[in-house]
């Protein structure tokens, strides 16, 4: 402790070069933490809109291929399920020339209140749904972005399927991040049997099962019910169903966590590349600490111990702003929002709080080792000779 | 206090060898106020740095203080001077982030002092080279002459044995170099240290108890000289 008087005068010795160098690690390690939100951001993202009752079943050779419409009555038979719907993509296109689409979905309107409980859509706008056949209930992200409200006609054009549908829309999906156009497969049905065809697949089945614990089971005895069946089935929870979606983002995480670390490998040499220069500017004060008897240790360590402080002082307040930046967010939108996206869900926790200083002073560390190595080891007579 | 028995320095630059010191031997006892007097390049400053512990060397046997020096490691040697010896420089050696008080208190830092005490010595030692009351100005707030008695505090602080001062008066202007020079002279006279001085100035040879002549590394007969 006595010897810290030295260092921090030392430190403040350039106090501009001081402050670049640890601004440069601060931004780093506030940039690393930031990145390291996002596998934990995503994860809590992915609990908040998927429910951890809901279970998708799908065909196991890919969401792309149908399974029979009859299945849905075997897993609805099931122990445990609590309700079922099925959906079936319609692929409808909104105002054609403009490419306009979002995704549409055939569903039966019994189950619908039951299985997405947890979207809360109003008991009114339910019962009209089931009411009429060619009613709609629409996500309010789509709502808002096609400038829609209960009550308009809309028409889609059919693209999977040779038929053209008009719409009234009923109900709404009351979140913010919610793009689905649902409607009665039903009213596809006659549709598709008016033009001379049958519905007689699905897309994926939606089951709400009773107990979080009876979900694994279930999967597994949905799986096995099909097996060897002309279409097999794959079962997964609704935030592995998610999560597949996220994988592009995933990779994407992976990529800008590996450019992070060569971010950091690039803030250590430019840490290094300070303490070299204060180091070799200093090279006859050191000489002459040497010869008051300062030993090889003590010289060492002093350097590295300045080095290792303007690190984890920049890496300190990179830590602090980042943490500052995201409850930020998070004080404005703690989960999704439409101007925010999901960067609420992005908090830095305790641990990424201590990552981020270690990295910092990770940084300091082996920035500081090799020009104190070389000064402790350097003659007091030949740099005295030399400098003086 | 200071015995080297045929002490030689060789130097490997590339392919050659420069002969620094030769079959020196040299005995300074204790309180006396020694200069090491010759030309550029005649080994002065090497035989300083053998003396005091900064360097070791080639052949010979150097004992300091009852301490044979070449027996000890780079962090013994360390310890030594910290214990043993005052250095004073040519061009003062201050650390210019730290003032005077600052300065002087360096080399207690490597004792068990606790910080009053330290602060208190370093204050006395100020007083003794007439600078008590400039302990809080930075080097570059003081002269020359000020600089060079904050480095001969520096030395004095621990109390050591020794104090080795290289071209002490050779960027002091010539009543500061006097000055020095009497303060030297006063720390071998009155607080019996044993300082050994390489100097060229010949107003150093007035003050100096004796004088040791060095040429192509080779040492002279001593030559003692009274006192002014």
């Amino acid at each position: 402790m006595k010897f810290l008087p030295l260092i921090w005068r030392n430190l403040a010795r350039n106090k501009l070069r001081t402050a670049l160098t640890a601004g440069a690690i601060g931004l780093a390690v506030s940039l690393v933490c930031l990145l390291l939100t996002m596998p934990s951001g995503l994860d809590m993202l992915l609990n908040q809109v998927a429910s951890n009752t809901r279970v998708v079943v799908h065909n196991e050779a890919g969401l792309v291929y149908p399974l029979p419409y009859s299945d849905l009555q075997k897993i609805r038979s099931l122990p445990g399920v609590v309700a079922a719907a099925s959906w079936t993509w319609y692929g409808g296109v909104f105002e054609v020339e403009k490419g306009v689409t979002f995704p549409n979905f055939a569903v039966e309107p019994e189950p619908l209140g039951s299985v997405w409980a947890d979207w809360k859509i109003d008991a009114k706008q339910l019962e009209d749904f089931r009411r009429y056949r060619d009613g709609a209930i629409v996500g309010r992200a789509t709502l808002k972005r096609q400038g829609w409200k209960i009550g308009d006609l809309i028409t889609l054009k059919g693209t999977l399927y040779p038929v053209d549908l008009s719409f009234r829309i009923v109900g709404e999906i009351p979140n913010e991040r919610a793009p689905h156009f649902l409607f009665q497969r039903e009213y596809l049905d006659q549709a598709l049997k008016a033009a001379g065809r049958n519905l007689d697949t699905l897309g994926i089945v939606w089951v709400r099962v009773d107990d979080p614990a009876r979900v694994a089971p279930l999967m597994a005895q949905i799986d096995q019910m099909f097996k060897n069946s002309e279409a097999e089935t794959a079962s997964e929870t609704e935030k592995s169903y998610f999560a597949s979606f996220f994988s592009m983002l995933s990779a994407f995480v992976t990529i800008i966590l590996i450019v992070t670390g060569l971010v950091a490998l690039c803030i250590v040499f430019i840490a290094a590349n300070t303490a070299s220069m204060s180091v070799r500017e200093r090279l006859g004060e050191i000489a002459v600490l040497k010869a008051l008897g300062f030993g090889r240790r003590l010289i060492f360590a002093t350097l590295v111990a300045e080095a290792v402080i303007l690190s984890g002082l920049g890496g300190a307040f990179g830590a602090l702003a980042s943490l500052g930046f995201t409850q930020l967010l998070h004080a404005r939108a703690s989960s999704w929002n439409s101007s925010l996206g999901p960067l609420g869900s992005f908090i830095v926790t305790e641990t990424i709080l201590v990552q981020g200083l270690f990295l910092a002073l990770f940084v300091g560390m082996i920035s500081g080792v090799v020009p104190a190595f070389g000064a402790a080891r350097r003659s007091v007579a030949a740099t005295l000779r030399e400098v003086f | 206090m200071i015995e080297l028995q045929d002490v030689s320095r060789v130097y490997h630059r590339g392919a050659d060898e420069i002969h620094a010191l030769e079959h020196v031997t040299l005995h300074i006892a204790r309180g006396r106020f020694a200069a090491l007097m010759g030309p550029s390049g005649s080994g002065k400053s090497t035989l300083l740095n053998i003396l005091a512990g900064l360097d070791r060397p080639s052949r010979g046997s150097v004992v300091v203080a009852g301490q044979k020096l070449n027996d000890l490691s780079e962090d013994e040697l360390a310890a030594f001077r910290a214990r043993h010896v005052g250095f004073v420089f040519q061009f003062f050696n201050l650390i210019p982030v730290l003032n005077a008080r600052q300065n002087v208190e360096l080399p207690l830092l490597l004792t068990h002092l606790g910080k009053a005490e330290r602060r208190e010595r370093a204050q006395t030692a100020l007083r003794v080279v007439g600078l008590g009351e400039r302990a809080e100005h930075t080097p570059s707030e003081l002269s020359g002459g000020e600089q060079q008695r904050v480095a001969i505090a520096r030395a004095i602080v621990t109390d050591p044995e020794i104090v080795v001062a290289d071209e002490p008066t050779g960027d002091l202007d010539a009543k500061n170099a006097v000055e020095i020079l009497a303060l030297l002279r006063d720390l071998a006279r009155d607080f019996g240290k044993t300082v050994v001085m390489v100097t060229h100035d010949p107003r150093g040879e007035a003050f100096v108890d004796e004088i040791h002549h060095l040429d192509k590394g080779v040492l002279g007969d001593p030559a003692p000289e009274p006192r002014a």
